[in-house]
């Protein structure tokens, strides 16, 4: 019991670490224009209001980016995850003659990053006549982030005991009855985990998202927080308000996926 | 059935919401007539336009913009917010490339020449009367050799002195007189005397080259040949220089100012009380009645920039410009309808109003009482009489990057003045020889066979995969190529392009280019490009060990106490992750707030309080790079936790129990059942946070911006300079291969570790 108490003390003290510089964000967009400038600076503001909120929700595009924000960020994990299962698992299980070659330039490509393409790429996706375009982004990031989902699932499907596919080979099931139905739930807590970690990198990523697209109405969230500051004079209370909205739905979607990393988890198939 | 009336009652409502919309003739999509047959295009700066973040300005735009559709029923716009400075002029120079740029574009004033073939000249539909209203340089810097006029300069702003009557008394005219009253205020008071930007960013030359002007100095001559390192003009240079090391010196100054990268630091300092004196913009008088109260605010006043001599003036007057690119001429009269609307005398007086900068007619100032009474805004008036602008020649960015760099050396005491201005000097020149001869040198005609080699190359990835397979592997075909496809025409395509590009003079731009090795050779015979190299490996190794070592910590400690049943795990999980979903470039000015060296700072604050402060947290050469490693590590330990905490989930819980029985100690449980047991996920993981911290920069350019001087640019946010702030795509190209061979290395190593350590993962 003692224990548990020491265990809880010290999972605060490691949040608090990670959390105080969004708790003064926090601070921040519940301050008025003139109290972000108080000194000494306060915690706690002695009036705070809502109306950064209201206003980042209701007379700025914030609605509009984050709606762009989910669907890009939504179909591009989903065909990331879509190519990259099939491709790990293959990896994984069989050996072909380009195998070996496959994985270092997987390995490779991870290497660069998409920033210092951007010229390249963005005449790639010109050629597609895909600039300005959601389906561009989308293409992108999917692409994006393959070679390290398919480094992780592979490194999970590696773990996977050989026992289990032996008895599935026995029940005489296809590869693909194998993968869907006994491998991929035996994985989910990796499946989960390059889920959140996908849909992070492509819900922050800014640097494609400026180059790919040129009207405002289909603008992500990071490249609208960006337009939030100014090279003269920010309001740093509307800028923090409108990254705590880009915050929550990370967040909440965070807290719905990690169930999968413990609940796939089904101790007896793991035994080895 | 009921069901289906509720749908219908909502799509009702949600037809009647949109129809509503479409009544306003200002929505955040779409400005004017939805059935306007003519639709324009529009780039704005982030402040102008009825988008802005800020509240006054956009209601002053929704109402100007109103007005304008009113008048103009076939015509409706479509405006998009484009970032600040750098981003929105490499964004620019692709889509010239492209032939996808906007109708209309708000730009600064010194892009000119970068989009000098695109630019319409706007004389034929801009009546002479009207141009005369607008003050002389506005016109004088936008008219091209030819005569025309390429733009409307639509707001502007000097630089002058802030300081505080109580503290100073007469403002100092010269810089002796200011050394002296700064460096008495600074030692009797302990607070700062004199603050001004030193950091790695424009206004770290632009607001100093008032003092340059007002010797007589110029940068580039008539041909827009540099000539700032010849003659009067060097000693004149020289001066600045050793004013601005007397600065520190002297005690007027403290170093923190290394670490000043945009205004708000400034305004920050001065509301908080700890600088007598800065050299700021007009527009920062707003915050300072925003920000202090009324008795404070009075305390503070503003004069000319002090000199070098008595009776020398000038300032710096930078701002905005509105060009036109639609070449259709209907198009274009529309547009130049739009932006003389736009600029009319009552509309830019309400916008400079809600602004806080200074308009550019002379009728808004004689015919507007806000700006013809307003005692600021006629002295802001006069000093634009001396105002300067930055010369709109090609070479001005590099000047500027290079003087950035000097003042940034000379500052921190690491060179003298002389030193600092020979070094800036001659990378100028190497750079103007490089533009002369690339214009003199014949554009590539034709089609360029070189050209097709990446693409062929990447066409036979996929396919080489399955080359020597057996007719067995055949089957596995569908199982590998939708990944290998698009990761060859995403990824594989372009990084081989970009060894293309390496091994050319291209700029980002590309119109012409010659196959060269003067890339790389400029690389490594650039000094600068060692200290990168050191810096990054200082940088990539501490975020990799701290990233590692406590993402590691962290998953243990959430899976023991959940093995435990303790509460908080998921808690702790989702504040850990939180910081690492903040955007990167967020992250950068979070941690920039944070870390601010004057008491407005917060972690200085808290440090003063214990009496360990300030300290120089963004200014000093070691301390930045702590800092930027910090965050860095901050942002990142989710990365290494999440991978890791599922990694242990996967220890099966027997030999938890087994270890429990034993009653080993946590160490001999950690070294001997849990590291062997994710081995390969600890190394997956080294690999990939290496890989992510070569190239992570979006947290370092708000942070830092790479200073103090260069001592925390990393190779990204070197490659990125490169190609955003120096448009140079055949340089940044080369920069991208040796960062990609020295990973490649890496892996190799961490490769042969796996293969030598034996742990590849066994299958039990």
């Amino acid at each position: 019991m003692r224990r548990r108490v020491w265990f809880v003390v010290a999972l605060a003290a490691a949040s608090a670490v990670f959390l105080l510089p969004q708790l003064w964000l926090l601070s921040l967009s519940l301050k008025s224009k003139a109290g972000v400038y108080e000194y000494p600076p306060r915690w706690i503001p002695a009036s705070a209001t809502l109306a950064n909120y209201a206003f980042a929700l209701t007379r700025t595009q914030v609605p509009w980016y984050l709606w762009n924000s989910a669907i890009v960020a939504s179909v591009a994990a989903a065909g990331t995850m879509a190519v990259a299962i099939p491709a790990a698992y293959t990896l994984s299980r069989e050996r072909f003659a380009g195998r070996g070659p496959l994985l270092a330039a997987l390995l490779a490509v991870q290497m660069i990053s998409p920033v210092v393409l951007l010229v390249p790429i963005y005449a790639v996706v010109e050629r597609l006549g895909l600039i300005d375009t959601r389906a561009g982004l989308m293409l992108v990031y999917a692409a994006m982030q393959v070679p390290f989902t398919v480094w992780v699932l592979k490194n999970f499907f590696d773990a996977v005991p050989r026992s289990i596919f032996e008895a599935a080979r026995l029940d005489g099931a296809s590869r693909a009855r194998t993968l869907w139905t006994i491998v991929l739930p035996i994985v989910a807590p990796g499946l989960g985990a390059s889920a959140v970690f996908n849909l992070a990198a492509y819900w922050s990523e800014f640097c494609l998202a400026l180059v790919l697209l040129d009207s405002q109405e289909r603008f992500t969230m990071p490249l609208g927080l960006f337009s939030f500051q100014s090279a003269y004079e920010t309001d740093w209370q509307l800028l923090a308000a409108a990254s705590f909205i880009a915050l929550v739905p990370v967040i909440a979607a965070f807290v719905f996926l990690q169930r999968f990393f413990i609940a796939g988890l089904t101790s007896g198939a793991v035994k080895g | 059935m009921r069901r289906l009336r509720c749908a219908l009652a909502l799509a009702a409502i949600a037809v009647g919401a949109v129809d509503a919309a479409a009544q306003a003739l200002v929505t955040p999509v779409r400005v004017g007539r939805p059935d306007a047959p003519t639709t324009l295009t529009v780039w704005a700066q982030q402040d102008y336009s009825h988008l802005a973040a800020r509240p006054a300005i956009a209601g002053v735009f929704a109402s100007v913009f109103d007005d304008w559709a009113r008048a103009h029923p076939g015509v409706q716009l479509r405006v998009s917010v484009m970032p600040a400075l750098e981003l929105h002029k490499a964004k620019l120079q692709l889509a010239a490339a492209a032939g996808r740029l906007p109708d209309v574009a708000s730009i600064d004033s010194f892009w000119l020449p970068l989009l000098a073939a695109d630019v319409q000249p706007l004389d034929d539909d801009w009546p002479a009367d009207d141009r005369r209203d607008f003050l002389p340089f506005t016109i004088q810097t936008l008219t091209d050799p030819a005569g025309r006029i390429l733009g409307m300069w639509h707001e502007t702003d000097c630089r002058v002195l802030f300081y505080r009557k109580d503290l100073v008394g007469a403002p100092p005219r010269t810089w002796d007189e200011l050394l002296d009253v700064a460096s008495r205020v600074a030692r009797e008071r302990h607070m700062s005397g004199y603050l001004y930007n030193a950091g790695r960013w424009e206004a770290t030359v632009f607001d100093h080259l008032a003092m340059f002007w007002a010797q007589g100095g110029e940068l580039v001559d008539r041909t827009g040949r540099p000539i700032f390192g010849e003659g009067a003009n060097r000693r004149a240079m020289l001066r600045l220089l050793a004013f601005l090391r007397a600065t520190i010196d002297r005690g007027a100054s403290p170093r923190s100012v290394l670490g000043h990268n945009d205004y708000q630091q400034l305004t920050g300092a001065a509301i908080a009380g700890d600088a007598a004196m800065f050299l700021g913009g007009n527009w920062q008088l707003k915050d300072l009645q925003t920000g202090l109260s009324p008795a404070d605010f009075a305390r503070w006043d503003i004069s000319p920039i002090p000199t070098a001599d008595a009776g020398m003036t000038s300032t710096g007057t930078g701002g905005w410009v509105w060009v036109v690119f639609a070449r259709d001429p209907a198009r274009r009269q529309a547009a130049i309808e739009f932006i003389r609307d736009v600029e009319a005398p009552a509309h830019a007086a309400r916008i400079s109003e809600a602004t806080g900068h200074l308009p550019v007619r002379r009728s808004v100032y004689r015919d507007f009482p806000i700006f013809s009474q307003d005692v600021w805004y006629r002295r802001f008036g006069d000093m634009l009489a001396s105002g300067h602008a930055r010369p709109t020649a090609p070479i001005y960015p590099a000047i500027s990057q290079q003087l950035q760099l000097a003042i940034g050396a000379v500052v921190a005491g690491e060179r003298s003045p002389e030193q600092a201005l020979d070094a800036a000097w001659s990378a100028v020149l190497d750079e103007y020889a490089r533009q002369t001869m690339a214009k003199a040198a014949p554009a590539r005609t034709g089609a360029d066979p070189i050209a097709w080699l990446p693409a062929l190359a990447a066409a036979l990835f996929p396919l080489g995969i399955f080359w020597r397979g057996r007719r067995a592997d055949a089957a596995l075909m569908p199982w590998i190529l939708p990944a290998a496809a698009l990761v060859t025409i995403v990824l594989v395509y372009p990084m081989l392009d970009l060894l293309r590009l390496s091994f050319t003079d291209a700029t980002v731009a590309g119109r012409s280019y010659q196959y060269t090795t003067s890339s790389y050779r400029a690389l490594v015979s650039d000094p600068a490009f060692y200290a990168m190299i050191v810096v990054t490996a200082i940088f990539v190794a501490g975020s990799v060990v701290l990233q590692l070592t406590i993402g590691f910590a962290l998953a243990w400690l959430i899976d023991a106490a959940r093995r435990r049943r303790a509460p908080g795990t998921l808690a702790a999980r989702v504040a850990v992750v939180s910081a690492w979903v903040i955007p990167g470039v967020l992250t950068g000015v979070l941690w920039k707030i944070l870390l601010i060296e004057n008491r407005s700072g917060i972690v200085n604050y808290y440090l003063s309080r214990a009496g360990l402060g300030p300290a120089p947290l963004i200014s000093s050469p070691v301390l930045a790079l702590l800092s930027v490693v910090v965050a860095n590590v901050w942002r990142g330990c989710a990365f290494s936790m999440i991978l890791l905490y599922a990694g242990l989930q996967r220890v099966p819980r027997e030999l938890h129990e087994a270890a429990d029985l034993e009653g080993v100690s946590a160490w001999q449980r950690l070294r001997w059942l849990l590291v062997p047991q994710i081995a390969p996920v600890l190394l997956l993981n080294l690999v990939l946070i290496t890989i992510a911290s070569f190239n992570t920069f979006d947290l370092i350019i708000p942070l830092t911006g790479g200073g103090p001087a260069r001592r925390t640019e990393v190779i990204s946010l070197f490659m990125y300079r490169l190609g955003f702030y120096d448009l140079e795509a055949g340089r940044s190209a080369a920069a991208a291969v040796v960062m990609l061979a020295i990973n490649l290395l890496l892996a190799w190593i961490a490769g042969r570790l796996i293969v030598r350590g034996g742990v590849e993962p066994q299958h039990a």
